[in-house]
């Protein structure tokens, strides 16, 4: 089944066209790759996709439902996760909180005034952290983690929405290669047990090659080359841009 | 370590006793002018917990809630001595009419951020102090309204401090319940940062205004409680000046804390005290103070004590989860 249909999605800042009549069609329990130089649109992409800006042109489909024009959280709450290139977290907030706060919101209980977060909440609070490995350092405030671990700590605020597609933006950059191997096990290994169709951006070819059953190749905004690993590897238009990279 | 958590535990609801009963017995032993003063602080209190919903849990810096704090001052007033309405009524009419005005000023507001979202909640304040001080066949202008009558169980100094003791302690109560509740998380996630907390699916600008209606509705309260001990209303109520006080007083104990406010309200109106009986430049003081504050104690007093304590808080938030 087809869980996301984009028909043409374009955007442009000022004359440059960042995203350039891109379709996709992304099945459910996907696990697929996008990868590209730098500038390629990747992001933008992502934003375009998850609402945060908007589409010049085109149509976004998800779960059978035209989402074009719906701002962001209506987007989330239909299944549609990320998490963020840069990190993007609730600095003064504690671990706990930061994933507390996203399942209480997937749970539609933040507008509860009068009474705290059930225990289901925190258990399921505390479930998330156990399998993003942050259970032990859930009192520390997520500004003060280790780029590693809020890494991780973004990927478990973006599993707590409970996401259908989760869609991750570099999800190891920045990370050591013995973190970056275990952040992609991870990351396969959660998508694999709770069904997710997972999308995401990643410039470690390890990673791509690894866990992808599809790669979508990017350069300057279009969609230039899709397949399976090996299929992209040996497409010469590929080779080309990525000449000089360990294809 | 659970050991240890009971003690702090069990500590902490001994001092509330002692506090409470240290509270009820104050009038035994304190003269009708400590007693004011004591009463000045609990509105204070109410009025910056009310604004620290806002400013504190939610990011949102207003420089107006004195507008709305005159609007509760106002509202009693008036419907006292125009509409002959009784003071128990008048009193709950007050907080009511300051979170009708604080949805409407609040709907424009939450639209913008930072200086800007400021700037606008300042210009609203001005507008009703404008109102007040120009509208003088409706409010008395710069007279004010004088010789609002309370009735006869309130008049003495020492009911009105139970009365005032009482609200305070309701008022408290239920700001801390909606701290502490998932209202009170989505707040601070949004504050913390909006953008994620919109792609976790909240929708930011109505929770901000829900905040916005809240803080309105105890800057009110506060504001009928003060017109009922005070019995006369001024336009300089609805000033920037008495706006920033309430901001100050919290910046003072700590915004980041629940008690912070509390703490700051009582700093605040002994040092006013205290500097006035040997300097008429209480301003001078009060703007070291601030400047103090800025510089070397950004998380104010509560903070300060807090994160020398911290060993003991961490615990703490861990015990309760």
């Amino acid at each position: 089944m087809i869980l996301l249909e984009a028909q043409g999605i374009s955007k442009t800042f000022g004359g440059l066209k960042a995203v350039d009549k891109v379709d996709l069609l992304i099945e459910e329990k996907e696990i697929s790759s996008i990868i590209g130089p730098n500038g390629a649109g990747k992001t933008t992409l992502f934003n375009l996709l998850t609402g945060k800006l908007k589409c010049d042109a085109g149509k976004i489909i998800f779960a059978g439902e035209d989402i074009t024009e719906l701002p962001t959280r209506e987007i989330c709450r239909r299944g549609l996760g990320r998490s963020f290139q840069r990190i993007n977290i609730f600095p003064g907030l504690s671990a706990f909180e930061n994933v507390q706060i996203a399942v209480l919101a997937q749970q539609k209980k933040t507008k509860n005034i009068f009474s705290p977060a059930p225990q289901s909440v925190v258990n399921k609070t505390n479930e998330i952290l156990e399998s993003v490995g942050l259970i032990d350092k859930r009192y520390i405030l997520g500004g003060l983690l280790s780029h590693g671990d809020q890494k991780r700590l973004e990927l478990g605020i973006a599993l707590a929405t409970r996401p259908k597609l989760l869609m991750l933006d570099e999800p190891t950059a920045g990370m050591s290669p013995e973190e970056t191997e275990k952040t992609t096990e991870l990351i396969f290994k959660l998508a694999r047990e709770q069904g997710l169709t997972l999308l995401f951006i990643e410039h470690d070819m390890s990673v791509v090659f690894s866990i992808s059953d599809k790669i979508r190749v990017m350069h300057q905004g279009r969609i230039i080359a899709q397949g399976k690993p090996e299929e992209v590897k040996a497409n010469n238009e590929v080779q080309r841009i990525y000449l000089g990279e360990e294809v | 370590m659970k050991f240890l958590q009971n003690r702090i535990n069990s500590l902490w609801k001994m001092a509330l006793v002692i506090i409470l009963t240290f509270l009820l017995f104050l009038p035994s032993f304190l003269s009708l002018g400590n007693i004011s003063l004591v009463i000045e602080m609990l509105i204070l209190a109410v009025a910056a917990c009310g604004l620290n919903l806002l400013m504190g849990y939610g990011g949102m810096v207003s420089f107006g809630p004195a507008g709305l704090y005159a609007i509760g001052a106002y509202t009693t007033a008036l419907l006292i001595v125009k509409g002959k309405v009784v003071f128990s009524l008048a009193i709950i009419a007050g907080p009511i009419a300051a979170a009708i005005i604080g949805l409407l000023i609040g709907w424009f507001c939450v639209r913008l951020t930072h200086i800007y979202f400021a700037l606008l909640t300042l210009a609203f304040s001005q507008i009703i102090h404008m109102i007040i001080f120009q509208w003088y066949s409706f409010t008395g202008g710069d007279n004010g309204i004088v010789n609002i009558r309370v009735p006869e169980s309130l008049a003495p100094i020492n009911n009105y401090y139970y009365f005032t003791l009482a609200l305070t302690i309701i008022c408290l109560a239920i700001l801390r319940i909606i701290g502490q509740s998932s209202f009170g998380k989505a707040l601070q996630a949004i504050r913390e940062n909006p953008e994620r907390a919109e792609f976790i699916g909240i929708n930011v600008r109505r929770y901000q205004l829900a905040a916005f209606v809240i803080s309105s509705f105890f800057l009110g309260v506060a504001g009928s409680l003060y017109c009922g001990f005070n019995r006369n209303v001024f336009p300089v109520y609805a000033h920037w000046v008495k706006g920033a006080d309430i901001i100050v007083v919290c910046l003072l104990g700590g915004m980041y804390n629940f008690w912070g406010p509390l703490l700051g309200s009582i700093l605040y109106v002994i040092f006013d005290k205290l500097t006035v009986s040997f300097t008429e430049y209480w301003p001078l003081v009060l703007g070291m103070i601030v400047v103090f504050l800025v510089l070397f104690m950004r998380g104010g007093v509560a903070g300060f004590l807090s994160a020398k304590y911290s060993a003991l808080s961490l615990s703490k938030s861990e015990m309760k989860k």
